[in-house]
Protein backbone atom coordinates (compact mmCIF):
# COMPACT_ATOMS: atom_id res chain seq x y z
CA UNK A 1 0.00 0.00 0.00
CA UNK A 2 2.66 2.18 0.51
CA UNK A 3 3.53 3.19 -3.06
CA UNK A 4 0.03 4.01 -3.47
CA UNK A 5 -0.84 7.59 -3.63
CA UNK A 6 -2.95 8.36 -0.38
CA UNK A 7 -6.46 10.61 -1.48
CA UNK A 8 -6.75 13.98 0.01
CA UNK A 9 -10.24 12.17 1.79
CA UNK A 10 -8.15 10.43 3.94
CA UNK A 11 -8.95 13.52 6.33
CA UNK A 12 -12.21 11.61 7.06
CA UNK A 13 -10.54 8.39 8.39
CA UNK A 14 -8.42 11.11 10.60
CA UNK A 15 -11.42 12.67 11.37
CA UNK A 16 -12.81 9.17 12.54
CA UNK A 17 -9.41 8.14 14.39
CA UNK A 18 -10.23 11.29 15.84
CA UNK A 19 -13.65 10.73 16.90
CA UNK A 20 -14.03 14.34 15.64
CA UNK A 21 -17.56 15.10 15.76
CA UNK A 22 -17.85 17.73 13.02
CA UNK A 23 -16.23 15.53 10.26
CA UNK A 24 -18.08 12.90 11.08
CA UNK A 25 -21.11 15.01 10.60
CA UNK A 26 -19.79 16.08 7.43
CA UNK A 27 -19.54 12.18 6.32
CA UNK A 28 -22.95 11.77 7.08
CA UNK A 29 -24.37 15.22 5.05
CA UNK A 30 -22.26 14.09 1.99
CA UNK A 31 -21.93 11.08 1.76
CA UNK A 32 -25.15 9.15 3.62
CA UNK A 33 -28.07 10.28 1.72
CA UNK A 34 -27.12 8.01 -1.61
CA UNK A 35 -26.38 5.01 1.08
CA UNK A 36 -29.61 5.96 1.96
CA UNK A 37 -31.30 6.07 -1.15
CA UNK A 38 -29.70 2.78 -2.54
CA UNK A 39 -30.69 0.66 0.46
CA UNK A 40 -34.65 2.36 0.21
CA UNK A 41 -34.49 1.25 -3.22
CA UNK A 42 -33.02 -2.42 -2.51
CA UNK A 43 -35.78 -3.33 -0.70
CA UNK A 44 -34.74 -1.56 2.72
CA UNK A 45 -35.90 1.11 4.87
CA UNK A 46 -33.93 4.28 6.40
CA UNK A 47 -33.67 2.35 9.72
CA UNK A 48 -31.65 -0.57 8.04
CA UNK A 49 -30.04 2.09 6.43
CA UNK A 50 -29.21 3.85 9.62
CA UNK A 51 -27.75 0.31 11.10
CA UNK A 52 -25.51 -0.30 7.82
CA UNK A 53 -24.40 3.03 7.81
CA UNK A 54 -22.97 2.81 11.73
CA UNK A 55 -21.57 -0.77 11.42
CA UNK A 56 -19.76 0.43 8.30
CA UNK A 57 -18.25 3.65 10.07
CA UNK A 58 -17.15 1.61 13.22
CA UNK A 59 -15.62 -0.86 10.83
CA UNK A 60 -13.63 1.54 9.13
CA UNK A 61 -12.74 3.06 12.45
CA UNK A 62 -11.68 -0.29 13.56
CA UNK A 63 -9.25 -1.14 10.48
CA UNK A 64 -7.84 2.63 10.62
CA UNK A 65 -6.67 2.15 14.46
CA UNK A 66 -5.52 -1.68 13.82
CA UNK A 67 -3.79 -1.53 10.16
CA UNK A 68 -3.76 2.29 10.02
CA UNK A 69 -5.84 2.73 7.04
CA UNK A 70 -4.63 4.66 4.13
CA UNK A 71 -7.18 5.59 1.64
CA UNK A 72 -6.54 5.25 -2.21
CA UNK A 73 -9.51 6.14 -3.40
CA UNK A 74 -12.28 8.79 -3.13
CA UNK A 75 -14.26 8.18 0.60
CA UNK A 76 -17.83 8.28 -1.65
CA UNK A 77 -16.68 5.38 -3.31
CA UNK A 78 -14.88 3.06 -0.25
CA UNK A 79 -18.13 4.20 1.72
CA UNK A 80 -20.56 3.20 -0.60
CA UNK A 81 -19.05 0.03 -2.05
CA UNK A 82 -18.91 -1.02 1.62
CA UNK A 83 -22.75 -0.07 2.84
CA UNK A 84 -23.95 -1.33 0.10
CA UNK A 85 -22.44 -4.99 0.28
CA UNK A 86 -23.23 -5.07 4.11
CA UNK A 87 -26.71 -4.44 3.19
CA UNK A 88 -26.88 -6.82 0.19
CA UNK A 89 -25.24 -9.62 2.94
CA UNK A 90 -28.30 -8.45 5.21
CA UNK A 91 -30.73 -9.23 2.09
CA UNK A 92 -28.92 -12.61 1.93
CA UNK A 93 -29.07 -13.45 5.03
CA UNK A 94 -32.76 -12.22 5.95
CA UNK A 95 -34.28 -14.35 2.69
CA UNK A 96 -31.86 -16.87 1.65
CA UNK A 97 -31.81 -15.67 -1.63
CA UNK A 98 -28.93 -15.63 -4.19
CA UNK A 99 -28.02 -11.94 -4.18
CA UNK A 100 -25.68 -11.13 -6.42
CA UNK A 101 -23.49 -8.45 -6.22
CA UNK A 102 -23.27 -6.21 -9.55
CA UNK A 103 -19.96 -3.71 -9.07
CA UNK A 104 -19.49 -3.50 -12.71
CA UNK A 105 -20.71 0.43 -12.43
CA UNK A 106 -17.96 0.98 -9.84
CA UNK A 107 -14.95 -0.78 -12.37
CA UNK A 108 -13.76 3.03 -12.66
CA UNK A 109 -12.45 2.59 -8.79
CA UNK A 110 -10.48 -0.36 -8.66
CA UNK A 111 -9.08 0.60 -5.79
CA UNK A 112 -12.39 0.98 -3.74
CA UNK A 113 -13.02 -2.67 -4.66
CA UNK A 114 -9.64 -3.81 -3.34
CA UNK A 115 -9.71 -1.76 -0.77
CA UNK A 116 -13.13 -2.91 0.13
CA UNK A 117 -12.23 -6.27 0.03
CA UNK A 118 -9.14 -5.77 2.76
CA UNK A 119 -12.39 -3.91 4.60
CA UNK A 120 -14.45 -6.98 4.53
CA UNK A 121 -11.43 -9.52 5.31
CA UNK A 122 -10.59 -7.44 8.10
CA UNK A 123 -13.98 -6.81 9.67
CA UNK A 124 -14.46 -11.15 9.17
CA UNK A 125 -11.35 -11.92 10.99
CA UNK A 126 -12.61 -9.64 14.15
CA UNK A 127 -15.66 -11.52 13.81
CA UNK A 128 -13.90 -14.96 14.23
CA UNK A 129 -11.15 -13.34 16.85
CA UNK A 130 -13.95 -11.94 19.13
CA UNK A 131 -15.94 -15.27 18.79
CA UNK A 132 -12.94 -17.51 19.49
CA UNK A 133 -11.93 -14.82 22.42
CA UNK A 134 -15.20 -15.75 24.44
CA UNK A 135 -14.13 -19.50 24.38
CA UNK A 136 -11.36 -19.41 26.23
CA UNK A 137 -11.27 -19.57 29.38
CA UNK A 138 -11.67 -16.99 32.08
CA UNK A 139 -8.46 -17.68 33.79
CA UNK A 140 -6.51 -16.75 29.71
CA UNK A 141 -9.43 -13.63 29.59
CA UNK A 142 -8.42 -12.21 32.17
CA UNK A 143 -4.72 -12.42 31.72
CA UNK A 144 -4.91 -11.53 28.52
CA UNK A 145 -6.66 -8.65 29.57
CA UNK A 146 -4.63 -7.69 32.15
CA UNK A 147 -1.51 -8.09 29.99
CA UNK A 148 -2.82 -5.84 26.79
CA UNK A 149 -3.74 -3.12 29.02
CA UNK A 150 -1.21 -2.82 31.27
CA UNK A 151 1.87 -3.17 29.05
CA UNK A 152 4.64 -3.53 31.44
CA UNK A 153 5.09 -7.68 32.11
CA UNK A 154 6.52 -6.62 35.50
CA UNK A 155 3.80 -4.83 36.23
CA UNK A 156 1.34 -7.54 35.40
CA UNK A 157 3.28 -10.32 37.19
CA UNK A 158 2.99 -8.45 40.22
CA UNK A 159 -0.53 -7.56 39.72
CA UNK A 160 -1.62 -11.37 39.16
CA UNK A 161 1.00 -12.36 41.97
CA UNK A 162 2.76 -14.68 39.96
CA UNK A 163 6.45 -14.27 38.77
CA UNK A 164 7.18 -12.44 35.52
CA UNK A 165 8.42 -15.62 33.70
CA UNK A 166 5.46 -17.39 34.54
CA UNK A 167 3.25 -14.43 32.86
CA UNK A 168 5.22 -14.53 29.91
CA UNK A 169 4.89 -17.96 29.62
CA UNK A 170 1.21 -18.11 30.24
CA UNK A 171 0.68 -14.83 27.90
CA UNK A 172 2.16 -17.09 24.99
CA UNK A 173 0.17 -20.09 25.88
CA UNK A 174 -3.22 -18.23 26.23
CA UNK A 175 -2.46 -16.52 22.45
CA UNK A 176 -1.81 -20.14 21.89
CA UNK A 177 -4.91 -21.63 22.49
CA UNK A 178 -6.56 -18.61 20.65
CA UNK A 179 -4.44 -19.18 17.43
CA UNK A 180 -5.72 -23.09 17.96
CA UNK A 181 -9.45 -22.27 18.53
CA UNK A 182 -9.19 -19.61 15.24
CA UNK A 183 -7.45 -22.12 13.06
CA UNK A 184 -9.89 -24.79 13.62
CA UNK A 185 -12.78 -22.57 12.95
CA UNK A 186 -14.62 -23.78 9.84
CA UNK A 187 -14.29 -20.19 8.69
CA UNK A 188 -10.49 -19.51 8.62
CA UNK A 189 -10.05 -21.09 5.48
CA UNK A 190 -12.28 -18.93 3.79
CA UNK A 191 -10.11 -15.59 5.82
CA UNK A 192 -6.49 -16.78 4.98
CA UNK A 193 -7.09 -18.38 1.81
CA UNK B 1 2.06 -26.46 17.05
CA UNK B 2 3.12 -27.13 20.37
CA UNK B 3 3.89 -24.79 23.35
CA UNK B 4 7.22 -23.65 22.83
CA UNK B 5 6.55 -22.90 19.71
CA UNK B 6 4.03 -20.42 21.04
CA UNK B 7 6.18 -19.79 23.48
CA UNK B 8 9.04 -18.78 20.25
CA UNK B 9 6.02 -16.78 18.70
CA UNK B 10 5.78 -14.03 21.76
CA UNK B 11 10.00 -13.96 22.40
CA UNK B 12 10.23 -13.09 18.60
CA UNK B 13 7.33 -10.59 18.55
CA UNK B 14 8.18 -9.15 21.59
CA UNK B 15 11.98 -9.21 20.20
CA UNK B 16 13.37 -11.19 23.08
CA UNK B 17 15.10 -14.06 21.21
CA UNK B 18 19.41 -13.97 20.85
CA UNK B 19 20.36 -13.04 17.08
CA UNK B 20 21.07 -16.91 16.78
CA UNK B 21 17.22 -17.62 17.78
CA UNK B 22 16.06 -15.30 15.14
CA UNK B 23 18.02 -16.65 12.71
CA UNK B 24 16.88 -20.02 12.97
CA UNK B 25 13.24 -18.76 13.87
CA UNK B 26 13.54 -17.12 10.28
CA UNK B 27 14.85 -19.91 8.75
CA UNK B 28 12.09 -22.10 9.72
CA UNK B 29 9.42 -19.75 8.94
CA UNK B 30 10.48 -20.04 5.21
CA UNK B 31 10.69 -23.88 5.32
CA UNK B 32 7.59 -24.73 7.44
CA UNK B 33 4.35 -23.33 6.25
CA UNK B 34 2.27 -24.70 9.06
CA UNK B 35 4.72 -23.07 11.61
CA UNK B 36 4.39 -19.56 9.08
CA UNK B 37 1.05 -20.19 8.62
CA UNK B 38 0.43 -20.32 12.94
CA UNK B 39 2.55 -17.46 12.99
CA UNK B 40 0.61 -15.37 11.02
CA UNK B 41 -2.59 -15.67 12.90
CA UNK B 42 -0.58 -14.98 16.43
CA UNK B 43 0.77 -12.76 15.41
CA UNK B 44 -2.69 -11.18 14.35
CA UNK B 45 -4.14 -12.33 17.51
CA UNK B 46 -1.95 -10.54 19.21
CA UNK B 47 -2.12 -6.74 17.27
CA UNK B 48 -5.80 -7.44 17.74
CA UNK B 49 -5.87 -8.39 21.64
CA UNK B 50 -3.90 -5.08 21.59
CA UNK B 51 -5.96 -3.09 19.97
CA UNK B 52 -9.04 -4.33 21.99
CA UNK B 53 -7.86 -3.58 25.22
CA UNK B 54 -5.59 -0.24 24.70
CA UNK B 55 -8.15 1.36 22.60
CA UNK B 56 -11.30 0.17 24.87
CA UNK B 57 -12.35 3.19 26.45
CA UNK B 58 -11.72 5.48 23.02
CA UNK B 59 -13.34 2.86 20.78
CA UNK B 60 -16.14 3.07 23.33
CA UNK B 61 -16.27 7.03 23.13
CA UNK B 62 -15.97 6.77 18.87
CA UNK B 63 -19.55 4.77 19.07
CA UNK B 64 -21.11 6.40 21.46
CA UNK B 65 -20.34 9.76 19.36
CA UNK B 66 -21.68 8.18 16.45
CA UNK B 67 -24.40 6.63 17.43
CA UNK B 68 -25.78 10.68 18.66
CA UNK B 69 -24.49 11.91 15.72
CA UNK B 70 -26.67 9.60 14.03
CA UNK B 71 -29.94 9.46 15.59
CA UNK B 72 -30.13 13.71 15.35
CA UNK B 73 -28.77 13.16 11.78
CA UNK B 74 -31.51 10.68 11.05
CA UNK B 75 -34.22 12.24 13.35
CA UNK B 76 -33.75 15.35 10.96
CA UNK B 77 -33.80 13.49 7.64
CA UNK B 78 -37.26 12.14 8.84
CA UNK B 79 -38.72 15.29 9.37
CA UNK B 80 -37.50 16.87 6.74
CA UNK B 81 -39.27 14.03 5.33
CA UNK B 82 -42.64 14.45 6.92
CA UNK B 83 -42.69 18.51 6.06
CA UNK B 84 -42.20 18.23 2.21
CA UNK B 85 -45.20 18.86 -0.12
CA UNK B 86 -46.86 16.41 -1.48
CA UNK B 87 -46.50 16.41 -5.41
CA UNK B 88 -48.73 14.20 -7.73
CA UNK B 89 -46.29 11.73 -8.48
CA UNK B 90 -45.51 11.26 -4.99
CA UNK B 91 -49.17 9.81 -4.28
CA UNK B 92 -47.93 6.73 -6.59
CA UNK B 93 -44.81 6.57 -4.03
CA UNK B 94 -46.78 6.90 -1.01
CA UNK B 95 -49.20 4.10 -1.72
CA UNK B 96 -46.71 1.92 -2.45
CA UNK B 97 -44.78 2.95 0.89
CA UNK B 98 -48.17 1.96 2.67
CA UNK B 99 -48.31 -1.46 0.63
CA UNK B 100 -45.00 -2.05 2.04
CA UNK B 101 -45.84 -0.72 5.47
CA UNK B 102 -48.51 -3.21 5.49
CA UNK B 103 -46.91 -5.99 4.53
CA UNK B 104 -44.19 -5.67 7.28
CA UNK B 105 -47.19 -5.04 9.86
CA UNK B 106 -48.91 -7.96 8.89
CA UNK B 107 -45.31 -9.65 9.52
CA UNK B 108 -44.88 -8.13 12.43
CA UNK B 109 -48.27 -8.94 13.61
CA UNK B 110 -48.29 -12.36 12.81
CA UNK B 111 -46.14 -15.18 15.06
CA UNK B 112 -42.83 -15.82 13.82
CA UNK B 113 -41.84 -18.89 12.60
CA UNK B 114 -38.82 -21.36 12.54
CA UNK B 115 -38.43 -20.97 8.86
CA UNK B 116 -38.26 -17.06 9.04
CA UNK B 117 -34.90 -17.82 11.07
CA UNK B 118 -33.46 -21.22 10.27
CA UNK B 119 -31.15 -19.99 7.28
CA UNK B 120 -28.65 -22.61 7.66
CA UNK B 121 -25.60 -21.98 5.24
CA UNK B 122 -24.42 -24.37 2.78
CA UNK B 123 -21.73 -26.75 4.86
CA UNK B 124 -18.66 -27.62 3.62
CA UNK B 125 -16.94 -29.78 6.24
CA UNK B 126 -13.34 -30.84 7.30
CA UNK B 127 -12.62 -33.73 5.44
CA UNK B 128 -10.66 -36.50 7.90
CA UNK B 129 -8.88 -39.49 6.43
CA UNK B 130 -11.02 -42.85 6.36
CA UNK B 131 -14.37 -41.37 6.57
CA UNK B 132 -14.01 -39.01 3.35
CA UNK B 133 -16.78 -40.47 1.38
CA UNK B 134 -19.09 -40.34 4.67
CA UNK B 135 -18.79 -36.97 5.18
CA UNK B 136 -19.71 -36.02 1.40
CA UNK B 137 -22.42 -37.98 1.56
CA UNK B 138 -23.55 -36.27 5.13
CA UNK B 139 -22.47 -33.05 3.51
CA UNK B 140 -24.44 -33.42 0.15
CA UNK B 141 -27.63 -34.62 2.05
CA UNK B 142 -27.80 -32.06 4.45
CA UNK B 143 -27.38 -28.92 1.54
CA UNK B 144 -30.21 -31.07 -0.63
CA UNK B 145 -32.45 -30.51 2.21
CA UNK B 146 -32.42 -34.30 2.90
CA UNK B 147 -32.36 -34.59 6.43
CA UNK B 148 -33.31 -37.66 7.38
CA UNK B 149 -30.39 -38.85 4.77
CA UNK B 150 -28.29 -36.40 6.81
CA UNK B 151 -29.31 -37.42 9.95
CA UNK B 152 -28.09 -41.32 8.70
CA UNK B 153 -25.15 -40.02 7.74
CA UNK B 154 -23.72 -38.18 10.76
CA UNK B 155 -25.03 -40.82 13.15
CA UNK B 156 -22.78 -43.49 10.91
CA UNK B 157 -20.05 -40.75 11.51
CA UNK B 158 -20.68 -40.36 15.10
CA UNK B 159 -20.67 -43.68 15.47
CA UNK B 160 -16.89 -43.76 14.66
CA UNK B 161 -15.80 -40.33 16.20
CA UNK B 162 -18.72 -39.64 18.69
CA UNK B 163 -17.03 -36.65 20.15
CA UNK B 164 -16.68 -34.64 17.15
CA UNK B 165 -18.61 -31.50 17.56
CA UNK B 166 -18.94 -30.53 13.77
CA UNK B 167 -20.84 -33.90 13.00
CA UNK B 168 -23.19 -33.17 16.72
CA UNK B 169 -24.07 -30.00 15.63
CA UNK B 170 -25.35 -30.42 12.18
CA UNK B 171 -26.91 -33.99 13.30
CA UNK B 172 -29.19 -31.80 15.41
CA UNK B 173 -30.07 -29.22 12.89
CA UNK B 174 -31.09 -32.42 10.98
CA UNK B 175 -33.27 -33.93 13.40
CA UNK B 176 -35.02 -30.52 14.16
CA UNK B 177 -36.23 -30.34 10.53
CA UNK B 178 -37.24 -33.68 10.96
CA UNK B 179 -39.35 -32.83 14.15
CA UNK B 180 -37.07 -35.16 16.18
CA UNK B 181 -36.90 -32.40 18.59
CA UNK B 182 -35.51 -35.23 21.96
CA UNK B 183 -32.71 -36.32 19.53
CA UNK B 184 -31.84 -32.98 18.31
CA UNK B 185 -32.09 -31.17 22.01
CA UNK B 186 -30.23 -34.03 23.71
CA UNK B 187 -27.49 -32.88 20.93
CA UNK B 188 -27.48 -29.54 21.56
CA UNK B 189 -27.33 -29.84 25.23
CA UNK B 190 -24.08 -31.06 24.98
CA UNK B 191 -23.13 -28.87 22.82
CA UNK B 192 -24.15 -25.64 24.85
CA UNK B 193 -22.57 -27.13 28.01
CA UNK B 194 -18.91 -27.63 25.82
CA UNK B 195 -16.86 -25.44 24.75
CA UNK B 196 -16.65 -26.22 21.45
CA UNK B 197 -17.19 -23.13 18.57
CA UNK B 198 -20.83 -24.45 18.65
CA UNK B 199 -21.01 -23.61 22.22
CA UNK B 200 -23.34 -20.31 21.14
CA UNK B 201 -24.77 -22.38 17.99
CA UNK B 202 -26.35 -24.30 20.02
CA UNK B 203 -27.88 -22.42 22.28
CA UNK B 204 -29.11 -20.58 19.08
CA UNK B 205 -30.87 -23.70 17.28
CA UNK B 206 -32.18 -24.82 20.98
CA UNK B 207 -34.38 -21.40 21.20
CA UNK B 208 -35.15 -22.33 17.23
CA UNK B 209 -36.50 -26.01 18.13
CA UNK B 210 -38.56 -24.59 21.13
CA UNK B 211 -39.95 -21.86 18.28
CA UNK B 212 -40.81 -24.58 15.57
CA UNK B 213 -42.64 -26.27 18.81
CA UNK B 214 -44.26 -22.75 19.25
CA UNK B 215 -42.88 -23.40 23.15
CA UNK B 216 -42.88 -19.09 22.76
CA UNK B 217 -41.74 -18.99 26.68
CA UNK B 218 -38.93 -21.53 26.68
CA UNK B 219 -37.19 -19.65 23.79
CA UNK B 220 -37.69 -16.32 24.95
CA UNK B 221 -35.04 -17.14 27.65
CA UNK B 222 -33.06 -19.38 25.56
CA UNK B 223 -32.61 -16.12 22.96
CA UNK B 224 -31.83 -14.31 26.52
CA UNK B 225 -29.00 -16.39 27.38
CA UNK B 226 -27.13 -15.52 23.86
CA UNK B 227 -24.53 -13.29 24.73
CA UNK B 228 -23.46 -9.95 22.41
CA UNK B 229 -20.58 -11.95 21.67
CA UNK B 230 -22.64 -14.38 19.71
CA UNK B 231 -22.49 -14.88 15.93
CA UNK B 232 -26.42 -15.34 16.22
CA UNK B 233 -26.72 -12.66 18.70
CA UNK B 234 -28.69 -9.92 16.02
CA UNK B 235 -30.79 -12.58 15.09
CA UNK B 236 -31.54 -13.76 18.50
CA UNK B 237 -32.24 -9.68 19.30
CA UNK B 238 -34.81 -9.54 16.44
CA UNK B 239 -36.58 -12.64 17.30
CA UNK B 240 -37.16 -11.48 20.88
CA UNK B 241 -38.46 -8.43 19.87
CA UNK B 242 -40.99 -10.35 17.36
CA UNK B 243 -42.10 -12.57 20.37
CA UNK B 244 -42.77 -9.95 22.76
Amino acid sequence: MAEKKVHEDQKYIEGLLQNNSFIIKAIYDKFVPKVINYIKLNSGNVDSAQDVIQETLITIYNQAKDKKLQLSCPFDAYFFLLCKRKWLNELKKSNSKEVTINESVLSKHDSALELADETELFEGKQLLFNQMFQQLGTACKDLLKTTFKIKSMEEVAKQLGVTYAYARKKKSLCIGKLTKLVQASPKYNRLYN
Amino acid sequence: MNDQDYITFEAYISKTLSEEEIIGFEVRLEGDQDFKQAFITYKELHSFLGHKFENEAASKAFKDNLGTISKSYFKTENKSKNTARFAPWKYAIAASVIAILGFFLFNNFSDPNYSDFSNHEHISLTIRGGQAAAIKTAEIAFNAKDYSEADAAFKSLLDQDSTNTEYQYYRAISNIELDNFEEAEALLGKLQAGNSVYQYKAIWYLALSKLKQEDYRSCITLLNAIPEEAEDYKSAQKLLKKLD
